[in-house]
């Protein structure tokens, strides 16, 4: 399906630090806390759930994680780095494939291999440095690897929303990520697909060692996580 | 043919050729950005408020093009940010700054008695008044957009497909959009020399929305509005020209046709 030597590039070492930490973080958007006081771990290697209602924030825990919302209390590390610096904060970027909660198709129209490509950004290409060779075809491998290989031509917006889901997820480990964030993966999509994206997920968690955070509402879609945690009112559990 | 030639060699004509087809080639691909970004609330508003900054330039006694073509960019970029601050769509905020200034336009013209025919010719366009300036002008626009295009491709393209992806990416995102509202302002400014307020959309809308219709790709969307803009503009002109119509509602005919034909082609899909 994709080449050996590109497996073992994407694939993670184990190792014992800590993918994410969150310590007495609180943060917000201007009106009151959305997270107050939130302590949370998440260990390298494992396939974690982020559950909890709509509004209970988990895209904010993420958009922290991500170092594009800087907490106004408490401290945050990625990947073993303290997010204390913007430069801590693009380095972290550089380091995590994020999938983003979803609802329409785009109004872009954009190959499904250009879309895919976008996920090398900042790392091998960006303004007048050009995407190179080796982008397009770690683009192609890892369209194979979620079974996309026939699509690459197509126009995103085409696609079904599963295939969508499946191009957003190959864009995230086109970055050749350390840590894996995915927003609702499965929520607008009917159980058939829903079921096949989980497995899709679970296989290359399984294969590919990669720290994978999945925030979803419940368990309708039959996940199986090493971990979950339950965000409720700006606490966890 | 010859006929035709002979009227480029006049200056008036001549400028009034260069500036639509550079218009045409350049500032249609805007219509993929407004699209992509919803902001067609934001193109109408824009071309209200370069209706302000005409009304501003005359009555202070410069010129209606200096005056649109500093208060729509500033108006531009400062709704951008407005949005992204507050998280506003660009739509709720049509309707103050739509009605408000229009308002001040008309104020600003009754009170510096400015002639019912000066002012028509904002609505109209006056292409034929065009002066080396204006010509200028549209070519460093038209080059600045392309380059745009051409340095920030894929970050343009992060931008408009997904803003929280953009910026999980680290792309600029910030600097991105001031920039593409910035070029829109402009952009209105001028067609609103070119064709007039009525007739912004015949160059920086309407090619893009046919283009969007046949691309399957960022690259092409692109492309495909900029060779629409180009028979829009100039095909237009030549009509006019040929026919003796005004060039402003020949090219917007055009555009118009090309829209239309575009849908029936790809309807269905
Ligand atoms: N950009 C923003 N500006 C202002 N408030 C925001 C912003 N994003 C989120 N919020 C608010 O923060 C709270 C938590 O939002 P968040 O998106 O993290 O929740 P969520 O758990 O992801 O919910 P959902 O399941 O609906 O996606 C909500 O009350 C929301 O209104
Ligand atoms: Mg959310």
């Amino acid at each position: 399906m994709s080449s050996p030597a590109f497996l073992t590039d994407l694939t993670v070492t184990p190792h014992n630090e800590d993918a994410v930490t969150l310590d007495g973080v609180s943060a917000g958007y201007g009106e009151g806390p959305v997270l107050t006081d939130l302590s949370l771990r998440i260990h390298c290697g494992k396939l974690v759930g982020l559950l909890g209602p709509n509004g209970a924030g988990k895209t904010t825990v993420l958009r922290i994680a991500m170092g594009l919302l800087v907490p106004t209390a408490g401290q945050v590390a990625v990947l073993g780095r303290r997010l204390d610096s913007a430069t801590d904060r693009s380095w972290v970027r550089l380091r995590i494939g994020y999938v983003p909660q979803v609802q329409a198709p785009p109004a872009l129209p954009i190959t499904v291999a250009d879309s895919v490509l976008l996920g090398r950004w900042g790392c091998s290409f960006r303004f007048l440095r050009r995407p190179s060779r080796e982008d397009r075809a770690l683009v192609r491998e890892t369209l194979g690897l979620v079974g996309m290989g026939e699509l690459a031509a197509r126009d995103l917006a085409a696609l079904s929303g599963g295939q969508r889901q499946r191009a957003a997820l190959a864009r995230a480990l086109a970055r050749r990520p350390r840590l894996l964030l995915m927003d609702e993966p499965t929520t607008y999509l009917d159980q058939e697909a829903q079921r096949d994206l989980v497995q899709l997920i679970e296989r290359l968690h399984a294969q590919l060692n990669i720290t994978t955070v999945v925030v979803t509402h419940g368990r309708e879609a039959g996940w199986r996580f090493d971990r979950e945690i339950h965000l409720t009112n700006g606490g966890a559990a | 043919m010859s006929a035709l030639i002979d009227m480029l060699a006049i200056p008036v004509i001549r400028n009034a050729f260069i500036g639509m087809l550079v218009a045409g080639a350049t500032l249609s691909t805007l219509g993929v950005v407004i699209v992509s970004l919803h902001l067609m609330a934001l193109r109408f508003t824009l071309m209200h408020v370069g209706l302000l900054g005409a009304a501003a330039g005359m009555s202070l006694g410069f010129s209606a093009t200096a005056g649109a073509f500093v208060l729509v960019p500033v108006a531009s970029v400062m709704m951008g940010m407005l949005g992204q601050r507050f998280r506003i769509s660009a739509s709720s905020m049509t309707g103050f700054f739509m009605t408000g200034s229009l308002a001040g336009a008309f104020l600003l013209l009754a009170r510096a008695g400015v002639p019912a025919m000066d002012v028509f010719g904002i609505f109209a366009g006056n292409i034929l008044m065009l002066r080396r300036l204006d010509v200028v002008l549209v070519v460093v626009l038209g080059l600045a957009v392309v380059l745009a295009f051409v340095i920030g491709y894929r970050e343009i393209q992060a931008v408009l497909l997904d803003r929280d992806l953009a910026l999980s990416l680290g792309v600029p995102v910030q600097a991105v959009v001031a920039g593409l509202f910035l070029l829109l302002g402009a952009a209105v400014a001028l067609a609103l020399r070119l064709v007039g307020a009525l007739l912004v959309d015949a160059i920086i809308l309407l090619p893009g929305m046919a283009a969007l219709r046949f691309a399957r790709g960022f690259g092409s969307a692109l492309v495909l509005s900029s060779v629409f803009g180009v028979i829009a503009c100039a095909g237009g002109f030549l009509v006019a020209v040929r026919f003796n119509l005004p060039i402003g509602a020949s090219s917007a005919a055009v555009s118009s046709a090309i829209l239309g034909l575009s849908a029936v082609v790809t309807r269905g899909r």
